[in-house]
């Protein structure tokens, strides 16, 4: 049986996962994107994006656009993983699978 | 950790619903650039009905139509790509973006040889009010901006025909800004 993640369930953190996860072969989103897409405060973003940085889940980019500073989150190898596994647990409970 | 069948879904629908936000973003990125093009499309062709006889207008229409199609294949390619990339079955988007205009562009012609309209100025509003009804469908349906683009230009047209109908092809020009300013909110979107 799959595993729940901890650390990912949390509700902002599973929406943020969510959204990185479906572009992770695009360009990674811009933190505005992803405020839009997850419908987060700045702070709140920011925290647990922070939170899912130092698990390895997430990586955040910074760089120049022109002189506008550009922050940019990416799913990592090791957070696709996570999340598919934690989606598995999710589907394997409510389909009641042991 | 220990969940209930009723969190789990709970979790799995706030996936779902993130996932379909974040495509309705991509699509109005997709969309705006696309929708800036037809603006220029639009203003042109009904430039060209203002200025040149009516016999002329079908050839215009149909240089334009072509050029907006190809343009508008090429503005999606990156979205096709990244559908691939993403290891996704490719959707055939641009396939059926070209079915969709074909069926508009007949939509329209086969309309007006049932009904044969004797007043210039319903050849030049129809199809504003036809652009302007399926941008206002895709809204209802997909993508709730589209609402509000369909919405204006549904309104401009029918202003222009019954305030503007000596100058309907001009006013019907100019309202193509409106339709550049709409790719531009879809494009920042």
């Amino acid at each position: 049986m799959a595993q729940a993640d901890d650390l990912i369930h949390q509700p902002l953190r599973l929406k943020i996962m969510a959204a990185l996860y479906a572009e992770r072969d695009g360009e990674p989103p811009e933190f505005s994107r992803l405020k839009a897409i997850t419908q987060a405060t700045d702070g709140n973003l920011g925290s647990h994006l922070t939170a899912l940085e130092k698990a390895g889940y997430v990586e955040i980019l910074k760089d120049h656009v022109g002189k506008r500073p550009r922050t940019r989150a990416k799913v990592t190898a090791d957070g696709a993983k996570a999340f598919r596994g934690h989606v598995a647990y999710l589907r394997e409970l409510v389909e009641g699978i042991d | 950790m220990v969940l209930t069948k009723n969190e789990a879904a709970a979790a799995l629908a706030d996936i779902q619903e993130t996932t379909r936000r974040g495509a309705t973003l991509r699509g109005y990125r997709i969309g705006g650039p696309i929708l800036m093009l037809w603006s220029v499309v639009w203003a042109l062709g009904y430039l060209g009905m203002g200025l040149l006889p009516s016999h002329q207008w079908g050839w215009v229409w149909l240089v334009l139509d072509t050029i907006g199609a190809i343009g508008s294949i090429l503005l999606a390619r990156p979205a096709d790509k990244a559908t691939r990339a993403a290891g996704m079955k490719s959707q055939g988007n641009s396939l059926k973006m070209m079915g969709g205009m074909a069926v508009a562009i007949v939509f329209v012609m086969s309309t007006f040889y049932v009904l044969r309209p004797t007043d210039p100025a319903a050849y030049l509003a129809f199809p504003g009010l036809m652009v302007g009804a399926i941008y206002a469908a895709v809204g209802v349906f997909v993508a709730g901006r589209y609402l509000g683009i369909g919405a204006v230009m549904f309104a401009l047209t029918l202003v222009g025909f019954y305030a503007f109908p000596e100058i309907l092809a001009f006013w019907m020009a100019s309202a193509s800004v409106a339709l550049f300013v709409s790719g531009v909110w879809l494009a920042r979107a």
